[in-house]
C-alpha cells in the first residue's frame, strides 16, 4: 500500500484489525518516509529505528496470536525529547545531557509500550522545553512543513513539525507555558495541554514542575483523543497526578456556551489571526453554540506570574545538571567550583542561563516576597478568575497565538518580545487548566491560524467534543504534502 | 569557666528515622549496605524523577513531636533548600521552611536533681544527603548516594541551654527519646543521630544574647559538651581581651579539642528556599494526631521522676531503670506482681542482671527470665523462705530457663532453716569452734558478730535464716 | 535598577564571559521589568499550603532498588563503585 505513513492513527488501527497492512508494513513505511525527508524538517534528534522495528514486529505477533492488543498497537508514536526512555539517549535539547542515556522510561513511555505502541523516534525541542519558537535546541532548528524558512513553534517543535510534515500520525509533546499548543497551532495541527495532574510527569525532564503536562499532537482530534486516552490517569510515582478517569466525547456543540474573554482579543492579536477566529466562532454558533461574554481581568498580569514561577522552579529543577553524575562534564576539573561552573557554563545555552538567573533572583533573600509569592499568590486570583468564567460558559474560546508562524531567526535576539509572545497559552498553565489547539484556517502568507478550547479542570471531553464539532463542519483540517 | 559569664546554647539535632524505606522512594534505608547499591532514579535526583512521601515518616515525626509536647501542624507542606554539593544530587534538600511538621514544644530534663524545662522551636521532616569519602590516592572524592532520601527529622532547640551538662543531658533525654519510641536506632558512630551546637555568651544577669556562633561536625554528645566547653571559654576570651565576637559557622575538631573557622557571615548561603512543587500539600487528621499520640508510651524522665515519688527510689537508680524501655518495662511489670518491694526489684536488676546483661551484651528481654520468676524469686527471700545467697543460686537459673523458684528451692534444698532446734545446735557448735571471737565480743568488739554468723551459715551450707542466727548468737554469749 | 548579575552567577554556577557580561546584564533588566507587572494590591502575607489540593502518601513497602552499574554508567567519572569527583575538603 502506498504511502502508509501519511495515514491519520485511526486508519492505521482499521487496517491493522482488518489485517489488511502489518505493524512492520507501516513501521518501514515511516522509516523510509522519515529517512526521505527529515533532512528537510530535522524534527528528530534521536531516531529508535531498530527498536521500532522489532516493536512492530512484536505487535504484530501478538496480533497473529489474538493475544489481547491496545488501541495503540503498531502504531508510530514520535516522543519529545524531554522524556526519558530506557536505553535510549534523553537529551532535552540541551549539550548538558548530550549523551545521557536514561536507565528507566518515562511512566507515558510504560504507557505507550503497554499498549503496543511503536516508539519512532525523540524530537527536537527547545533546550530544557525552554522557547517559543525551537529555536533554543542545542542540536538544530525543527522546520515548519508549511514553510521551512519558518519556525514551527516551541518547545514541542519536532513533535509538531513531525506530525504536520506527516512522518507519524502521533507525537507526544509537553506544554508549560503553551509547549504543545503554540507549535500546534503554528503547524495546522491539534494538541491538547490537558489539565496539570491528568498526566504523569514521571520520566518529563522537569523544567517548571507545577506547571509542566505532557499531552498528545495529533492531525486530527480522533487522534488526538486517542493517545490521550493511552496516557492520563492517576500514576503511584508522581505525587501530583490525579485519580481520571478518560470519558468519551461527542461532535455537537448544540446548548454548549462557549465564553469570549475580551481580555484575549485586545491590540497585542494580529487582525489577520482575530479575523479567522472569529470565523471560527461564527461557525460553532451555527452549530449550536450559544456565545457569552466572559471576562478574566487579571490576564495581562499572567505572564509575569507565569515567567517568575517557571522560571524560579527551573533554577532549582536544573541545579542537578553539575556535570558529576551524569551529561556533559565541564573542562576545568581544578576544583568541584570550577568543575561546577565549566559544566553548567559550557553545557547550558543561553536562554536556559537567562532563565536560571532570573529564577535564582526571584527567589533570593528580599525578593522572594516581591516575585516569587506574590505570584503564586496572583496564581490563586487567577484560578478564581477562570472558576467564576467557566461558570457562566462551557469552555472559554480564545486565539492560541498573537501571529502566525515568523520567520526563523526574526525573533531570536529579543527575549522580552520572544516571550511576549505566550500570552494567550501561560494563563492555562498558571491555572492548571485543559486546553486545545483547533486549526482554523490559514492566513495571507499560507501559514496555519488556530484557535483555543479551554475548560474546567478535567473537561477534556468537552474541550474534544467542541474540536470534533469544528472539525466535522469544516470537512476536515488540511493536511501538508510533504 | 569566668564565672562572670553565662553560656547560652542551641542545639539542632538530626536523627535519621528507622522506616524500612527511604523518605521519597522504595529504595531501603540500610546502614552499612555496599556503596551505591541502595540506590534508584529518585534517590539520585536523575532528571525527570520525582519524590513520594512515605506515610512512615510523618507518623515518626508526630512522634517525636508529641513526646516533645510539641503543636503538630496537621496541614503542611514541602520546600526546596537549594545548594551544591557532591553529596546532594539533586542540588537541593527536600525539607521543610515555614510550616514545620511539629513546633512550639519542650522538653523536661533532669541536670541532677534538677528538672530543666527546654525549648523545642520546631521538628520538621527532610532528606539526608549522601556521603563522601575522599580518597587521595585517586586525588579526589568518592560519592556514595545510598544515604540519599534517608529520612531525617531536625530538632531545634531554643536558645534555652545554659551549660556542657545541659547540653548533654538534653542529648541524653533526646537519646533515649527516640529509642524508646522505636523511631531511630539512635546510634551515634553510625551517624545516625549528630547535631549542629549554636554558642554564644553574655555577662551574668544581663538579658540580651550574645552574638552566635555556629559548630559543625560534633559527632557525638560527649564531643557536644567538650566542643560548648571550649567554644564559650574561647568567647569569654575574645570578649576580656576586648576584642568582639563574629557570626560565623565553625567547624570542631574532636580529635584535636579545637575548632577552626569554616565560614563567616558574609559567606552564608542563600538558600532560596520555596515549596517543592514535586509535592503538594499534606494533611494528617486531627484523629491520626490524637491516635499517633495516645500510642506515645510513658518516656523515661517522667519514668524516673515516678520512680523516684512512687517506689522511693534513688535518682540515679530510678533514671538507670527508665534509661532502657526494655528494662523499664520488665521493672515494672516485676513491682506490678505486688509480691515484693520496688527497692529490692530494683537492685537485683541493676545490680546482678545488669552484670549479666553486659557480659552477654543483650537486652533484657534476650533473656529466658521472665517477671514473674523474678518477682516469685524475690519473695522467697523477703519471707525468709530462702536467704539472699540462695537467691542468686536461684537467679543463676532462671536466667537461663523459665522455671518456678518454688521448685528450684525444693530441688536444690535450698530453703531457709528457721527451726530454732536445729540452729541452736549449730550456734552452740560454732561458738565452742570460736573462743576467741566469744572473747573479743565480751571485751566489747561487737562487730565480730558478722564472722560468727558467717561461720554459722558455713555450718548450714547456706540455709540457716541470718536474722535469726545474729539474735541467736548475741543471746547466747550473753547468756554464757 | 541594578541588578547584580555575578552575584546571581556564583549563586547559579554559572560564569558569564566579560564581554557579555554587560548584554546579560541588559536583557535580564528588560525580563525583570517585564515580569514586574503584578498587581501591587496583592495580600502576600498567607502561607502557601493549599488544603484543596493534597496529595496521597505512599506505604512504607521496599521496592528493588537499580543495579549500580546501570545508575553509573552516565556518570564522567566513577572509581571504587562510586562517582569520583574533584576533591572536597569539608
Amino acid at each position: 500500500m502506498d504511502k502508509l505513513y501519511s495515514l491519520t492513527a485511526g486508519q492505521m488501527k482499521d487496517l491493522l484489525d482488518k489485517r489488511e497492512v502489518t505493524a512492520v508494513e507501516i513501521t518501514k513505511s515511516v522509516i523510509e518516509n522519515i529517512e526521505r525527508t527529515d533532512k528537510e524538517i530535522q524534527a528528530y534528534i534521536t531516531y529508535n529505528f531498530d527498536q521500532a522495528l522489532q516493536q512492530a514486529a512484536g505487535a504484530d505477533e501478538k496480533r497473529a496470536k489474538g493475544e489481547q492488543l491496545g488501541e495503540l498497537a503498531g502504531i508510530p508514536v514520535a516522543l519529545k525529547d524531554n522524556m526519558c526512555t530506557k536505553n535510549l539517549r534523553t537529551t532535552a535539547g540541551s549539550k548538558i545531557l548530550g549523551n545521557f542515556v536514561p536507565p528507566y522510561n518515562a511512566t507515558v513511555v510504560e504507557k505507550l509500550l503497554a499498549d503496543g505502541a511503536v516508539i519512532i523516534g525523540k524530537t527536537t525541542c527547545d533546550e530544557f522545553a525552554m522557547g517559543s519558537s525551537g529555536e533554543n535546541s542545542a542540536f538544530q532548528v525543527a522546520r515548519n512543513p508549511w514553510d521551512t524558512t519558518r519556525v514551527p513553534g516551541g518547545s514541542s517543535s519536532g513533535s509538531a513539525a513531525t506530525v504536520a510534515a506527516s512522518q507519524v500520525p502521533l507525537a507526544l509533546g509537553s506544554d508549560t507555558g503553551g509547549s504543545i499548543r503554540q507549535p500546534a497551532c503554528l503547524t495546522g495541527i491539534v494538541g491538547m495541554k490537558p489539565t496539570y495532574g491528568a498526566v504523569s510527569r514521571y520520566g518529563l525532564i522537569a523544567y517548571g514542575s507545577s506547571l509542566d503536562q505532557i499531552g498528545p499532537m495529533a492531525r486530527t482530534v480522533d487522534d488526538t483523543a486517542m493517545l490521550f486516552k493511552a496516557i492520563c490517569g492517576r500514576d503511584k510515582m508522581d505525587a501530583t497526578s490525579k485519580d481520571y478517569t478518560y470519558t468519551p466525547y461527542g461532535d455537537s456543540v448544540k446548548g454548549m456556551k462557549l465564553g469570549l474573554p475580551k481580555e484575549y482579543f485586545g491590540e497585542g492579536i494580529s487582525a489577520e489571526v482575530k479575523e479567522k477566529i472569529y470565523a471560527a466562532v461564527e461557525t460553532l454558533k451555527e452549530q449550536g453554540a450559544e456565545i457569552v461574554e466572559v471576562s478574566l481581568p487579571s490576564t495581562d498580569y499572567a505572564l509575569s506570574a507565569y515567567y517568575i514561577i517557571a522560571c524560579a522552579e527551573a533554577s532549582s529543577n536544573l541545579g542537578r545538571f553539575d556535570g558529576v553524575k551524569y551529561g556533559f562534564t565541564g573542562s576545568d576539573r581544578s576544583s568541584l567550583e570550577n568543575l561546577y561552573v565549566s559544566s553548567r557554563s559550557e553545557g547550558f545555552g543561553e536562554e536556559v542561563q537567562r532563565r536560571i538567573l532570573l529564577g535564582t533572583y526571584v527567589l533570593s533573600s528580599g525578593f522572594y516576597d516581591a516575585y516569587y509569592k506574590k505570584a503564586k499568590m496572583l496564581q490563586k486570583v487567577i484560578r478564581k478568575e477562570f472558576e467564576d468564567a467557566l461558570k457562566l460558559c462551557d469552555a472559554i474560546i480564545t486565539p492560541l497565538n498573537p501571529t502566525t508562524a515568523f520567520k526563523i531567526g526574526e525573533k531570536s535576539d529579543d527575549p522580552v518580545a520572544m516571550w511576549a509572545g505566550d500570552i494567550c497559552t501561560v494563563t492555562l498553565n498558571i491555572a492548571g487548566l485543559p486546553g486545545i489547539n483547533v486549526p482554523c484556517g490559514f492566513d495571507s502568507n499560507n501559514m496555519p491560524v488556530g484557535f483555543q478550547v479551554l475548560g474546567r479542570k478535567f473537561s477534556e471531553s468537552t474541550l474534544l467534543t467542541i474540536a470534533k464539532c469544528y472539525e466535522n463542519t469544516v470537512g476536515g483540517f488540511a493536511v501538508k504534502e510533504f | 569557666m569566668n564565672s562572670n559569664y553565662e553560656i547560652v546554647v542551641g542545639l539542632e539535632v538530626h536523627a535519621e528515622l528507622s522506616t524500612e524505606t527511604k523518605i521519597f522512594c522504595g529504595c531501603k534505608n540500610e546502614f552499612g549496605a555496599e556503596v551505591n547499591t541502595n540506590v534508584c532514579p529518585v534517590c539520585m535526583g536523575l532528571p525527570g524523577t520525582l519524590p513520594v512521601l512515605n506515610e512512615q515518616v510523618v507518623e515518626y515525626a508526630i512522634k517525636m513531636g508529641h513526646a516533645m509536647n510539641c503543636t503538630i501542624n496537621g496541614t503542611t507542606k514541602h520546600d526546596r533548600k537549594n545548594y551544591f554539593y557532591p553529596d546532594l544530587p539533586k542540588s537541593y534538600q527536600i525539607s521543610q521552611f515555614d510550616i514545620p511538621l511539629c513546633e512550639n514544644g519542650y522538653l523536661d530534663v533532669l541536670v541532677g536533681d534538677e528538672v530543666k524545662r527546654i525549648g523545642v522551636t520546631r521538628i520538621h521532616i527532610e532528606e539526608d544527603a549522601g556521603k563522601l569519602i575522599h580518597d587521595d590516592s585517586l586525588g579526589g572524592s568518592l560519592a556514595d548516594y545510598n544515604r540519599c532520601g534517608v529520612p531525617l527529622i531536625e530538632i531545634v532547640s531554643e536558645p534555652d541551654i545554659r551549660s556542657a551538662d545541659e547540653a548533654k543531658a538534653y542529648l541524653d533525654t533526646i537519646h533515649t527519646t527516640l529509642l524508646y519510641l522505636g523511631i531511630s536506632d539512635a546510634k551515634m558512630q553510625e551517624g545516625s543521630v549528630r547535631c549542629d551546637v549554636n554558642v554564644s555568651v553574655r555577662p551574668v544577669g544581663s538579658t540580651e544574647f550574645g552574638t552566635r556562633v555556629e559548630m559543625k561536625n560534633v559527632n557525638s554528645f560527649s564531643a557536644a559538651h567538650r566542643a560548648i566547653n571550649y567554644e564559650a571559654a574561647r568567647q569569654i576570651k575574645v570578649l576580656e581581651n576586648g576584642g568582639e565576637i563574629v557570626q560565623e559557622t565553625r567547624r570542631w575538631d574532636d580529635v584535636k579539642g579545637v575548632n577552626v573557622l569554616l565560614r563567616s557571615k558574609e559567606d552564608a548561603q542563600d538558600y532560596r528556599y520555596f515549596p517543592d512543587p514535586d509535592l503538594l500539600t499534606f494533611t494528617v487528621s486531627d484523629e491520626k494526631i490524637a491516635e499517633i499520640k495516645a500510642s506515645i508510651p510513658e518516656l523515661p524522665v517522667a519514668k524516673t521522676m515516678r520512680y523516684m515519688s512512687e517506689h522511693g527510689l534513688s535518682r540515679a537508680d530510678s533514671e538507670l531503670l527508665a534509661l532502657n524501655k526494655n528494662t523499664a518495662a520488665f521493672f515494672e511489670a516485676v513491682v506490678a506482681t505486688g509480691k515484693c518491694e520496688p527497692k529490692s526489684v530494683s537492685n537485683w536488676i541493676l545490680g546482678d542482671i545488669y552484670k549479666v546483661l553486659n557480659e552477654r551484651k543483650c537486652e533484657i528481654t534476650d533473656l529466658a527470665l521472665t517477671p514473674a520468676n523474678l518477682a516469685e524469686m524475690i519473695s522467697l527471700i523477703e519471707k525468709k523462705t530462702i536467704s539472699n545467697a540462695a537467691g542468686k543460686t536461684v537467679l543463676e537459673i532462671i536466667l537461663n530457663e523459665d522455671k518456678d523458684p518454688n521448685e528450684i528451692v525444693k530441688e536444690k534444698g535450698l530453703a531457709q532453716v528457721s527451726d530454732t532446734g536445729a540452729l541452736n545446735a549449730i550456734v552452740e557448735k560454732v561458738l565452742a569452734n570460736n573462743e576467741k571471737a566469744v572473747a573479743d565480743f565480751k571485751n566489747g568488739k561487737t562487730n565480730v558478730v558478722g564472722f560468727l554468723v558467717g561461720q554459722c551459715m558455713k555450718e548450714s551450707r547456706g540455709k540457716g535464716n541470718p536474722a535469726m542466727l545474729k539474735d541467736m548468737v548475741v543471746a547466747a554469749i550473753e547468756k554464757m | 535598577m541594578e541588578i547584580d548579575i555575578m552575584r546571581l552567577a556564583k549563586l547559579a554556577k554559572l560564569s558569564i564571559p566579560e564581554d557579555k557580561v554587560e548584554e546579560f546584564r541588559s536583557k535580564m533588566e528588560s525580563i525583570i521589568q517585564m515580569v514586574e507587572n503584578l498587581p501591587d494590591d496583592l495580600d502576600t502575607t498567607g502561607s502557601l499550603v493549599d488544603p484543596d489540593d493534597t496529595m496521597e502518601l505512599r506505604k512504607d513497602e521496599v521496592q528493588p532498588s537499580f543495579p549500580r552499574n546501570e545508575m553509573l554508567r552516565n556518570a564522567p567519572y566513577t572509581a571504587a563503585g562510586c562517582i569520583l569527583i574533584p576533591k572536597v575538603v569539608d
